[in-house]
């Protein structure tokens, strides 16, 4: 059901994928298209070496980090399912949707996008941005003329500005906090089809 | 100080000026530039006269020949006063930040055509409109077209035509029919103008000027998106503009006006559009296929670039379409492949001259704008002036409010109404109207126009080029780049890079299907035959080069996941290494080529996403007037190569916990700040501090980043100088 056109019946799971992440079926038509695109040896799944080869992913200073957050847990490959999950953050967010009560967190709301962004910060998982992981990052974002004092300096003024129970670790909520006059939900959002 | 030099030169410059002119008052009329070609046969008389009187008294110690040398005299010193006066304002501190510098020019402008009027006691030379269109303009819009950013261009060409074409359809007709409506009050005296010149008035002070627009535009630093709206209307809109008033001036003519004749003019304009369009395309591939065998001739490349586009401009004339867009189309398509075939000394000359011409350009316009004002023929009629000023605002702001009510449903970024009252403000008139206005053909009331259309350009550059600046910070536009704390900074920074990510991984820039097309057949077929050949040869070494310089610029010394894949990778990739040696100069030579591929791609794609990018740097957008970027490529280069040192350097220490040695490197490269834009975009240092560093290092090196050839170590090292001094 709602599946329009038969190209789409192609992909497989579409029903599925379409209810979890509330894409159109020409949303998941053309993403399935890329994933073939992508997906160089042609056999179902994406390894990182599919990912790496973009080549303008290279060439972004967190590509790297990137294509780890589509491969959670250690896995090394991916099936499509996953592929569109990861991409459904993206998707922009519709206003004034009906939340059925206990229905699950959609992919692309507010929250999801930001823990998206705060898995890139927090490679051991442990639900918290440490200084040495905030330097990490820093250090790839920014240009090499910024000395290391510098950084850490940087590094300690963003902590300080966030941490609000001052573990001098950035948790997720005070990284919400200090991302909320940011409009998220259009930063985080890119049209999938045109 | 220096501002009463400046003054004082410009003085004497006028002075000496004048005193020429006047010789000449009774033998030519002062038009310099009513064809500035057909004053030249006016030297030969006045040069055999000069001979003969000459010959009859002997041999004089002392003699002056003004008339032989006037025609490129006067240009020549119509171009030193505009350059002496840009000089003069930038040297005045202050002032520029509160003054645009198009008012300044006017002024000038004003100053100096006062003065003509004194010596001469004739009104001064007019900007005659085929000086302007056919050498003054281009300029411009070539470099306008050339550094347009394509990627954010393109993702809101769709709200960049709306407003252009029925935003401007809008305009010219609400304005035209209302000034109508004006006339026809019996007290206004102005009951002979009709519709159809009102219309006429309508469609040439309709249009939003692009001069003016980058002019100002470029001095308030508002986002993106907001820029590349007005400023790609401004481009666009020319197409609508030509055929509007060339149709409403043929109407005036005709007797009775038929409905197909308005069926031809409404085909005309798509014509006229895409056909401006099309030549520009043409001409854009043909600078390409010609720029592709110039690998012999280096010298004389970007006069391709400058001679193909021009050409395509005067090519449009010809068949009556529009001129910009056939610049603009020509310029976007050639920048694509001309930037591979072209060296990187021709690159430069290219973008500086460009910006030489334009700015030349933009500040001789503005200062005739200023000297033609001057004019005894004014024809002055309060209601007329006033409403006409009155009807261009508020036709535009109502054109902007409807259109972007419609736009915010079909786009994905609203347009807040922030940015529309900016869209709307920021519509300023300039030369073109003043051009067209004079082309008009002579009724009765054509200096009413004349006079209504200079106020309504020095309203729009005065009034409204002043106050925008204030009225952005006062409204907190946003701005490109204000970061407002730091941590909001970084994580927007962040975001940023994972949105930019996440878009080429879904392939959001091909993701039109027509754009995937494109690509495509670009990559497949046109790169073939536009590009020159050994830049798309041996890709598997390109490949591996490419890698290896992306794994090393990225540094990543504690993510163990990453490290295994680097080394797995190039296990895979080092057997295509094993060549003669004869063959690695031409590995080498390949390299240097595809190296400057990767970076300038990445400058490219850089642009959007990363802004600003670190918050103790300026930035300067890349449509900059004043400033030119710092030569990227050969920055990037040498940033890649003090990152490669740096982490590996670091990550030798990071054991040892010695930071006395990474501070060495740092503080024994001599480092400026410059205006940059990019994390890969490095300071100026002296690259040869760093060999020392890097010659104690390579056998760590190869332990640390796994199976890492000593041969290629060396061939770096040789490599180095040539790749790193070239600039």
């Amino acid at each position: 059901m709602g599946a329009t056109g038969s190209a789409v019946s192609r992909v497989p799971g579409a029903d599925e994928i379409q209810k979890e992440t509330g894409f159109s079926s020409a949303h998941i038509y053309r993403l399935y298209d890329r994933f073939q695109v992508l997906d160089k040896d042609d056999n179902g799944v994406l390894s990182r070496r599919d990912l790496q080869s973009i080549g303008e992913l290279a060439v972004n200073p967190l590509g790297d980090r990137i294509i780890d957050a589509f491969f959670p847990n250690g896995v090394e490959t991916i099936d499509f399912r996953s592929f569109v999950r990861i991409l459904a953050h993206f998707r922009p967010t519709e206003e004034n949707r009906q939340r059925e009560p206990n229905a699950s967190e959609p992919l692309n709301s507010r929250n999801s996008k930001l823990k998206f962004a705060f898995q890139l910060y927090d490679q051991d998982k442990d639900g918290k941005i440490s200084r040495a992981e905030l330097l990490q990052v820093l250090r790839m974002m920014v240009g090499v003329e910024v000395t290391d004092e510098q950084l850490e300096s940087i590094a300690d003024r963003t902590i300080q500005e966030a941490d609000l129970d001052g573990d001098g670790t950035i948790s997720f909520e005070e990284f919400k906090k200090s991302l909320e006059k940011v409009n998220i939900e259009q930063k985080m959002s890119i049209r999938f089809l045109r | 100080m220096a501002e009463y030099w400046t003054i004082a030169l410009l003085g004497c410059l006028s002075i000496p000026y004048s005193i020429c002119a006047s010789v000449e008052l009774s033998a030519v009329k002062p038009s310099v530039l009513d064809g500035n070609v057909s004053s030249l046969p006016y030297s030969q008389p006045n040069h055999s006269a000069s001979s003969g009187h000459h010959s009859s008294e002997g041999l004089s110690l002392f003699v002056m020949d003004y008339s032989h040398v006037k025609a490129p005299f006067e240009i020549v010193m119509w171009i030193m006063l505009a350059s002496l006066a840009k000089l003069g304002f930038h040297l005045y501190g202050r002032l520029p930040a509160v003054v645009p510098e198009s008012c300044l020019l006017i002024l000038v402008g004003l100053l100096v055509g006062g003065a003509m009027y004194k010596v001469w006691q004739q009104p001064p030379p007019v900007l005659s409109t085929d000086v302007f269109f056919l050498f003054l303009l281009p300029p411009i819009v070539l470099d306008a077209g050339y550094f347009l950013p394509i990627r954010i261009f393109f993702d809101n060409l769709g709200s960049i035509l709306c407003y252009a074409v029925l935003g401007t359809f809008w305009n010219v007709f609400g304005i035209g029919v209302s000034l109508y409506g004006i006339c026809q009050v019996q007290s206004f005296k102005l009951s002979d103008v009709s519709l159809l010149q009102t219309l006429l008035f309508g469609s040439l002070i309709a249009a939003v000027d692009p001069v003016a627009v980058l002019s100002v535009f470029e001095e308030i630093h508002v986002n993106e998106q907001l820029h590349i709206l007005v400023f790609g209307e401004s481009l666009l809109n020319d197409a609508v503009t030509v055929v509007l008033y060339k149709l409403f001036k043929a109407f005036c003519k005709m007797q009775v006006i038929s409905l197909e004749d308005v069926l031809v003019g409404i085909s005309q304009f798509f014509i006229v559009g895409f056909g401006g369009v099309a030549v520009g395309i043409f001409f854009g591939l043909i600078t390409a296929l010609t720029t592709r065998f110039t690998g012999k001739i280096q010298v004389i490349e970007p006069l391709f670039v400058f001679l193909y586009s021009y050409l395509s401009y005067l090519t449009s004339e010809v068949f009556h379409y529009s001129g910009i867009m056939a610049i603009i189309a020509c310029a976007v398509t050639m920048k694509q492949y001309v930037e591979f075939n072209i060296s990187q000394k021709s690159h430069i000359t290219v973008k500086y001259f460009m910006k030489m011409c334009s700015s030349v350009s933009e500040t001789l316009i503005f200062i005739f704008l200023g000297v033609s004002t001057v004019r005894d023929n004014h024809e002055w009629s309060w209601p007329f002036v006033c409403f006409t000023v009155f009807f261009c605002l508020l036709w535009r702001a109502l054109g902007v409010l409807f259109l972007t009510a419609i736009l915010n449903k079909l786009r994905i970024n609203t347009v807040t109404f922030k940015d529309q009252f900016i869209i709307a403000y920021g519509g300023l008139r300039g030369a073109i109207c003043f051009s067209l206005v004079f082309l008009l053909d002579d009724f009765p009331r054509k200096r009413l126009f004349i006079t209504s259309t200079i106020v309504v350009i020095l309203f729009t550059v005065f009034i409204q080029g002043m106050t925008i600046k204030p009225l952005v910070e006062l409204l907190e536009v946003k701005r490109t780049g204000k970061p407002t704390n730091v941590s909001e900074e970084i994580h927007s920074r962040l975001l940023d890079h994972i949105v930019a990510g996440i878009e080429d991984i879904s392939g959001h820039w091909g993701h039109h299907y027509w754009k995937d097309k494109f690509e495509y057949y670009n990559k497949k077929y046109l790169k073939r035959i536009l590009v020159r050949q050994n830049k798309q040869s041996k890709s598997s070494i390109v490949h591996f080069y490419e890698k290896l310089e992306k794994k090393h610029a990225v540094e990543s010394p504690d993510s163990v996941v990453l490290t295994d894949l680097p080394r797995e990778q190039r296990q895979l990739e080092t057997s295509p290494l094993q060549l003669q040696p004869g063959e690695l100069d031409t590995i080498k030579s390949i390299l240097s080529h595809s190296l400057h591929h990767i970076r300038r791609k990445n400058f490219l794609t850089n642009i959007y996403y990363l802004g600003d990018l670190s918050i103790f740097h300026k930035q300067a957008p890349a449509y900059s007037r004043h400033t030119l970027q710092p030569d990227v490529n050969s920055d990037e280069m040498k940033e890649i190569q003090f990152r490669r040192h740096s982490c590996q350097s670091r990550q030798d220490n990071q054991d040892n916990n010695k930071l006395n040695d990474t501070n060495q490197i740092y503080s024994g490269c001599t480092r400026q700040k410059q205006l940059t834009r990019s994390c890969t975009i490095g300071p100026e240092y002296k690259s040869d501090q760093l060999h020392p560093t890097e010659a104690t290092h390579p056998a760590d090196r190869s332990i640390h980043r796994g199976d890492h050839p000593p041969s290629w170590t060396t061939d770096n090292q040789q490599d180095k100088p040539s790749i790193s001094f070239e600039k």
